[in-house]
């Protein structure tokens, strides 16, 4: 039975005992939703067919109904993949790293925190399929030799790691949140009332596997949660440093840099915490969990968003650095040519919401003020979708030889796409907050003594 | 005289670990105890021994590293070795640093899996398996205790004394 | 009884509902309205479908759809029943033939496979080398748009009636019999007219679009001689043209090779070559020193350049250079100027006979027989036309039409003339208003023969059936001077008795001895130039791509981006960016990558041209302005019609400028232009690597210094440093390509036949507007500018200012060409890249594209520092949004069987020609022999006229390309990547004072 020093803040606030967790936490799931679910799952839901639709006339017609051309072969595609998987970090990296560091705060939110992990990951993953010019041959990636005699794959394209991290992240990421649903899917299975609802009865005893809580299964619980954990960790890592080989291990200046993998892990965890912020400060009005996500939670993660925001701005300035030092005249207009060339204005914004505002952060009054805080996420994750366009976009218009010098601007199917994932994002989404457990409440009850308000008294 | 099967249960896991040292100190087995969260020193109080998972994770995660280096070496070296972008195919040593990604990404895709895949497998778990618990509580707030004896009278007794609130005995199948 | 069994409808039937009993009785519920239908007798008097119409309707739409029916989706090849000896299914058959269509002459040969004509090359016995019109020109012989059988008032006949016809008119035309063609420089085809003209005392008119008058006129007041003489650009060590495009479109009887061959700085010297132009020519920027002027003042110059050199005047500064070299270099030096004014001509003349040029650079005994058209007459003409004297016209190889300034006057008259005859081959401008269009056949159909120049003489045989019911207009002639004779045979006796006719026409190009012109003395008749000017001034030129317009409809060619200003599918006026700055007028690049510009409202004399586009061309001389003839098509075909604006209509009194009375005004709107290149600096990079001959002289490695790196093992090259163990390309082929930037005249000739070698899809305007152009090859421009590194270094300038700078060409820039294909980089980038291996490197050094393995992520266009490969973002094949050749049965027929047409969601580019290659290799081994050197070939190193690109073995340590790549003028391009190409070039060099 560990204690826990008075000075700490108390993580769960109010008379919470088992029993009222449990009742907070199968509320969501068994009672009806109310008029805001549906009117934000409505939106979700148009923003999702116009992604339908999009990705189907893209797929139809071909690539050119995009704004590509010879000289910028990717532009929004990647941009949002590579923001979509940046922001699928967090979720791991709080349930993983915050395990290793045995870090208690992260027990109200790392359920929601590894589903945003989860359906990120999902729309991530659309568009390395969508993007390529033959999507219905997407099947080559994989290490089966072809149809025509043993042509297999080449190990030795970034993109093709990126198909393996992609994929184990997305599939660990996956089981990892469903060995810690168990436990809580048999709570709401033993919840729900067979004779009003039979069948969601059946659901959620499939669903919990027929979990009953025995000493030998926490036993084990407890192990594979911590064995993932380890193992999860270095993953979050190497999955998006092999991402950002994508781009450090090409020819293009602005893409040639050595830096690239500790600067996207940062960046990835501090667009990956913004996002979490931007979901479970809406999350905890509109499913009533104020008592469980606590400003206190609130005000942790804007610290690490601070930190990790300051990384990036290092990284920022070492490519600056580093362009101007190499001596590579190349190098040297290709970071000139982001700052002050056509596309000044991307730089910029990403300079302001990824490096500038995240400087408030050092004041208490505003790092717990949820409002701001809020509005603050939102800035981030603009600044890192900026970010990556700037990186991919502006490197790609002026390369090697000015006779190829060219410009790129979205059509309204690449606005579709991009809009229409975060729609998709959001109905995977809220579906998930009316029907999972969105706290892990059989961990978090293994808190109440130490960390809850009541016993703090 | 018959087999009983007593369940005791408790409000609180202190009292439940209190009384699980008590009732094993007077030699009675305990069949198995349910609780809601996982209950720290419980499986030490039960004398569970460690369980093997990570060694197992240890072993797929090896099984894993070399499948990946099979892998790579057969496609890349082996079955056909094409000169792309000049990257040296004439050896697999010349060629590995390329591979390091995948085969990093195979281990943990392998040692992960399947540990889940073992603990799933060991702890029964799998869709279609119904609850063992005697009491459905047990996911809630309840912690439940379950001695199958036929000296019905004593154990429940003993578990009263212990600080169970509730005892309700079975006959045993 | 037996009861009888009964079953009912309905309950009403068993009830015996009268209604029932009565519907029983007839066979429609509604009564049919047969009455109205057919009782309606003025209804079906009156309509024009009578009821046996309608059967016949019926009988063959169900004859038609059965049809339709039968036929299946496979499409079967028949294999030949009685094999023709010479067609081997697979193997290529070459045959030697000549182009002419009045503007470009070139003799060819014709790569046909399967009995289709697939490719032009040049045919190295002559010099007449093709350009890329002539390259392209394979593809118009399979517009869809060519007239398919004779026409009457627009509708079908048989040939034997239109001859009837035809001939009985003649037989009782009142008036003149006028026969108006293109210069005719083919013996049998003159005699041929010549015996009609007798027949039926016609007179024969010729016309060019594009008149040499001025020269022709001139040569014959100072010698006697009424004729174009040939020139030697080899043979001159100073040339001096005062606005003669040779290279490009002066004359097009290919001079590239000629000027090339004295442009070697192998032996320590180059041709000097002063370009005084008005417009940015593709000679001017090719030129060493380049002054540009307006057209008055061009003729200025040219007087005092004359009057300087009998000593009259002192030279003007600008010629100061000019006047002592051309004095220094009598006799190998060499004055042309692009003027269709005699009296200007006359000036030349005289400056070539102080330079006693004639008979060493300039030959008039052995002249060109081209270009001999009369513009009088032609102007004559149309008069007699309107004052209703010409009787019968017979219209073959012009346009008039189109390409008259007075072109609505000639119709006038057409209407006047009770007999018109036309002979084009498809529909255009002049035929519509013709009675009677036979049309002729294109040259890969027909038979004929050619004297371009004195004493040369080619010919031109067919290399595919006859696609249409058409006729050669000699055929025509013949049957309408009711001769018996067939053209095929006449052209056979005619030659038989002057040469081994089979062996010459094997040959394609003969020599034949004949007496040669007696030029007379010069006479020295020189009146002064009186020029009028004003302050803005139009040139009127012939684009790259069309020339005058005879090709238009050819898709190829409207998407051959212009080499000066890279931009396709348009013409435009070419203005200096300081005349733009006057007028107000700019071009500006939209954030998708394409250009739009200004458009003017242009007035020359009292002609007016609404809407003409604007671009800012660098070297356009101040207060000038250019526009390209041959756009403007209204009646060329699906894809030429409404490209550009006809810039006919401003020649005035038969000469290509007007000094005076013009005007623009910018009007409201705007233009899109389809450029390939938006940026046109090297932004201070060193791409392409120059130095001056007398640099070169003192040391061969001069502008092109050692890329090396700082090591641990000191100094190295880019390759020493590779972290890789390389592999073995000592043995076996190593194929590389050598591209000299000297001798690179940017003639485009190489992209146009890189384009019909290797199927690449033409795309339309609205695509290469958002850069999406899909050419292999493409020819780079880069203009110098004023800002430099050293420059801003002295100015201290900061970076960014001087970027900004940087991307400013100069006013007056040098201009330099570098083609730029896949370089088969043997640590390519883009191999990589690709996660599926669609892309690796062959043991010959090749880099592969496996078109069915590519699954286009577009990751290897990224990663490629050259931005070489071009991917398929639609499907340009079969596709209506895309519809050029590739959407027609008819113009799929000119692509090449052995290279594969991209689907949609591929990645392409340059290949190397490896079928070319393949096929070489094959028939080595099967004579069991090495691979000769020069065998093996690439499409673009075959078209080249001046040998700039030169294609081979380096393993073959005898081959042109192993010497080449050991130069000390060779470099790789962006060596300091490591790329390691197969593709290198050689500095440019430029024959300047240092």
């Amino acid at each position: 039975m560990q204690k826990e020093s008075p000075i700490r803040e108390p993580l769960i606030l109010g008379n919470k005992s088992y029993h009222d967790i449990t009742v907070d936490v199968a509320k969501p799931v068994l009672a009806k939703a109310n008029k805001l679910w549906w009117i934000v799952f409505g939106i979700s839901l148009v923003l999702f067919i116009w992604w339908i639709l999009s990705v189907g006339y893209t797929i139809g017609t071909g690539i050119g109904v995009w704004g590509l051309n010879k000289t910028i072969g990717w532009a929004w595609d990647i941009t949002n993949f590579v923001w979509w998987v940046g922001i699928g970090h967090a979720g791991t990296l709080i349930s993983a790293v915050l395990l290793l560091f045995r870090q208690k705060w992260r027990l109200s939110i790392n359920r929601s925190a590894e589903a945003m992990t989860i359906f990120a990951v999902v729309q991530a993953a659309m568009f390395p399929l969508i993007h390529m010019g033959r999507p219905w041959l997407g099947y080559f990636v994989f290490p089966i030799p072809n149809n025509f005699g043993s042509l297999w794959v080449n190990f030795n394209s970034p993109l093709l790691w990126d198909v393996f991290a992609i994929s184990t992240y997305f599939s660990v990421s996956l089981v990892f949140w469903y060995v810690g649903l168990i436990p809580d899917f048999a709570m709401i299975r033993d919840k729900v009332n067979e004779k009003y609802w039979p069948l969601r009865k059946k659901i959620y005893s499939t669903l919990s596997f027929g979990w009953s809580g025995r000493a030998k299964d926490w036993q084990r619980f407890e192990e594979v949660s911590l064995v993932l954990a380890g193992l999860a960790t270095p993953l979050v890592f190497s999955v998006h440093s092999i991402v950002s080989f994508d781009f450090a291990t090409s020819v293009i200046p602005g893409w040639h840099t050595t830096i690239f993998p500790p600067y996207f892990v940062a960046g990835a965890v501090f667009s990956g915490f913004a996002m979490v912020q931007t979901l479970l400060l809406v999350m905890r009005k509109v499913v009533g969990l104020e008592a469980y996500i606590t400003v206190k939670h609130v005000e942790y993660m804007n610290i690490v968003i601070m930190l990790t925001g300051n990384l990036v701005g290092i990284a920022y300035l070492t490519e600056l650095f580093m362009a101007w030092y190499s001596g590579v005249e190349f190098e040297q207009y290709a970071f000139l040519n982001r700052a002050t060339g056509p596309y000044w204005w991307a730089y910029w914004s990403m300079m302001t919401c990824n490096v500038i505002s995240p400087q408030l952060m050092w004041f208490k009054k505003l790092r717990t003020n949820i409002v701001f805080t809020f509005i603050l996420a939102l800035f981030v994750n603009i600044g890192m979708w900026f970010e990556r366009f700037v990186i991919i976009v502006t490197s790609l218009h002026r390369d090697y030889l000015p006779s190829s010098w060219s410009m790129f601007s979205p059509t309204f199917v690449d606005i579709g796409i991009f809009v229409g994932s975060i729609g998709f994002f959001f109905v995977l989404f809220l579906l998930y907050s009316r029907t999972f457990p969105v706290i892990a409440q059989a961990e978090l009850k293994t808190i109440v003594k130490s960390s809850s308000e009541q016993y703090k008294k | 005289m018959s087999k009983k099967v007593i369940y005791g249960i408790f409000d609180d896991e202190e009292v439940l670990l209190k009384s699980v040292k008590e009732v094993r100190s007077n030699d009675i087995s305990i069949k198995e105890v349910y609780t809601p969260f996982p209950v720290h020193g419980l499986d030490h109080a039960l004398g569970l021994e460690r369980t093997r998972l990570a060694i197992a994770a240890f072993i797929y995660g090896v099984i894993g590293c070399i499948a990946a280096i099979l892998m790579t070496y057969y496609i890349m070296i082996l079955d056909w070795p094409q000169n792309i972008g000049g990257k040296p195919s004439f050896a697999y040593y010349l060629n590995m640093p390329a591979f390091v990604p995948i085969i990093f990404e195979m281990t943990v895709l392998f040692s992960a899996h399947l540990m889940v895949i073992t603990y799933f497998f060991k702890s029964k778990l799998f869709p279609g398996q119904t609850s063992s618990s005697p009491d459905p509580r047990t996911t809630d707030d309840k912690f439940l205790m379950e001695i199958e004896s036929e000296d019905e009278k004593s154990i429940s007794d003993l578990l009263k004394k212990t600080g169970a609130t509730e005892i309700n005995v079975k006959e045993s199948a | 009884m037996t009861k009888q069994k009964k079953y009912w409808k309905g309950l009403a039937e068993l009830t015996n509902d009268p209604a029932i009993e009565s519907l029983k009785h007839n066979e429609f519920v509604e009564p049919i309205p047969t009455e109205e239908f057919l009782g309606d007798e003025k209804a079906l008097t009156q309509s024009t479908t009578s009821r046996r119409d309608f059967l016949k309707f019926l009988g063959f739409s169900t004859a038609a759809a059965t049809l339709a029916a039968c036929e299946t989706p496979v499409v079967k090849s028949i294999p030949y029943v009685v094999k023709p000896e010479e067609i081997t299914p697979g193997v290529a058959n070459w045959y030697s033939s000549t182009y002419y269509d009045g503007n470009d002459f070139a003799n060819v040969l014709v790569k046909t496979r399967e009995g289709r004509p697939i490719f032009i090359k040049p045919n190295d016995l002559s010099s007449a080398t093709p350009n890329a019109r002539v390259v392209s020109s394979v593809l118009s012989l399979y517009d869809s748009n060519r007239l398919k059988t004779p026409k009457k008032k627009g509708q079908t006949t048989a040939w034997s009636q239109i001859d009837e016809e035809i001939v009985t008119r003649l037989s009782d035309v009142d008036g003149q019999v006028v026969v108006l063609t293109n210069t005719i420089i083919s013996p049998t085809t003159n005699a041929i007219i010549n015996d009609f003209c007798e027949k039926y005392d016609a007179k024969h008119i010729q016309y060019d679009a594009i008149s040499y008058q001025g020269i022709l006129d001139a040569n014959q007041s100072s010698f006697g001689v009424r004729a174009i003489p040939s020139y030697h650009f080899d043979k001159s060590d100073v040339i001096v043209s005062f606005g003669a495009d040779f290279l490009g479109s002066w004359l097009n009887v290919g001079f590239e090779k000629q000027y090339a061959s004295n442009r070697n700085p192998k032996n320590g010297k180059m041709s000097r070559h002063f370009q005084i132009e008005t417009n940015m020519s593709l000679t001017g920027s090719n030129a060493d020193v380049r002054i540009p002027v307006k057209p008055s003042e061009k003729l200025r110059l040219i007087e005092n350049l004359y009057q300087s050199i009998i000593g009259n005047q002192s030279p003007d500064d600008r010629l100061k250079d000019i006047y002592s070299e051309l004095l220094a270099a009598k006799g190998k030096s060499l004055v042309v100027c692009d003027s269709n004014d005699k009296d200007v001509q006359l000036v030349i003349n005289a400056i070539n006979n102080q330079l006693s040029n004639y008979g060493k650079t300039i030959d008039l005994e052995k002249p060109y027989y081209l270009k001999a058209g009369d513009d009088e007459l032609v102007n004559q003409l149309v008069k007699d036309m309107n004052s209703g004297q010409v009787g019968a016209l017979i219209i073959s190889g012009v346009n008039p039409s189109y390409t008259l300034p007075n072109a609505e006057q000639f119709n006038a008259g057409l209407k006047k003339v009770s007999l018109t005859i036309s002979t084009a081959l498809s529909m255009d401008e002049t035929a519509q208003y013709v009675e009677y269009v036979c049309p002729d056949r294109h040259y890969l159909e027909s038979w004929g023969d050619a004297r371009a120049k004195h004493g040369e003489v080619s010919f031109t045989q067919p290399t595919i059936q006859p696609l249409f019911d058409s006729r050669q207009f000699q055929d025509s002639m013949l049957s309408w001077s009711r001769s018996n004779e067939d053209y095929y045979t006449y052209l056979k006796q005619y030659w038989r008795e002057k040469t081994a006719w089979s062996q010459s026409l094997h040959d394609g190009f003969i020599t034949i001895s004949e007496s040669k012109k007696s030029p007379t003395s010069f006479s020295g008749n020189v009146v002064s130039i009186t020029q009028n000017s004003g302050d803005l001034e139009l040139a009127l030129y012939q684009s790259n791509s069309l020339g005058d317009g005879t090709q238009a409809n050819n898709p190829w060619l409207q998407e051959l981006p212009d080499p000066i200003t890279r931009a396709c599918w348009d013409n435009y006026i070419t203005v200096s960016a300081t005349t733009a700055r006057e007028y107000g007028l700019s071009n500006w690049n939209n954030n998708d990558g394409s250009m739009d510009g200004n458009v003017v409202r242009l007035t020359v004399g009292n002609t007016t041209l609404e809407n003409v586009p604007v671009l800012i061309q660098p070297g356009q001389a101040i207060g000038t302005i250019g526009l390209a003839l041959g756009y403007g098509r209204t009646s060329s075909g699906k894809v030429g019609n409404a490209v550009g604006i006809n810039a006919y209509p401003l020649i005035t009194n038969n000469d290509f400028i007007a000094p005076s009375n013009v005007t623009i005004e910018k009007m409201e709107g705007e233009h899109g232009f389809a450029s390939v290149q938006l940026h046109h600096t090297m932004m201070g990079r060193s791409l392409i690597k120059e130095t001056t001959l007398s640099e070169y002289i003192k040391d061969p490695k001069a502008g092109n210094p050692d890329i090396t790196f700082y090591t641990h093992k000191g100094k190295l090259f880019a390759d020493e440093v590779s972290l890789w163990k390389e592999f073995d390309h000592e043995s076996g082929h190593f194929w590389n390509l050598s591209i000299d930037l000297t001798t690179c005249i940017g003639c485009n000739a190489c992209v146009v036949a890189c384009h019909s070698e290797n199927n690449v899809p033409v795309v339309g305007k609205e695509e290469v507007r958002k850069s999406r152009d899909m050419h292999w090859l493409r020819i780079d421009r880069y203009y110098s500018s004023d800002m430099t590194e050293e420059i801003a270094e002295e100015q201290g300038l900061g970076s960014v200012s001087k970027y900004k700078a940087m991307e400013v060409p100069s006013e007056n820039p040098d201009v330099a060409f570098q083609p730029v294909m896949c370089q088969h980089c043997n640590h390519a980038p883009c191999e990589t890249v690709c996660p599926v291996a669609a892309t690796s490197h062959s043991a010959e050094g090749l880099n592969h594209m496996a078109y069915n393995r590519c699954v286009g992520t577009r990751y290897c266009a990224n990663n490629c520092p050259y931005k070489v490969r071009r991917f398929n973002w639609f499907n340009y094949a079969e596709n209506d949004a895309f519809d050029f050749n590739m959407n027609d049965d008819l113009g799929k027929m000119v692509l090449n069987p052995d290279v594969t047409v991209r689907v949609r969601g591929v990645m392409e580019k340059c290949s190397m020609c490896i079928q070319m290659i393949q096929k070489v290799k094959l028939d080595a081994k099967r004579d069991g022999r090495k691979v000769l050197d020069k065998e093996a070939q690439t499409a673009c190193s075959v078209a080249c006229p001046t040998n700039a690109l030169v294609f081979g073995d380096v393993n073959d340590t005898s081959s042109e390309v192993s010497t080449l790549k050991e130069d000390e003028r060779q470099y790789y391009l962006l060596e300091e990547i490591n790329t390691a190409p197969s593709v290198f070039y050689q500095t440019k060099i430029r024959n300047r004072k240092a």
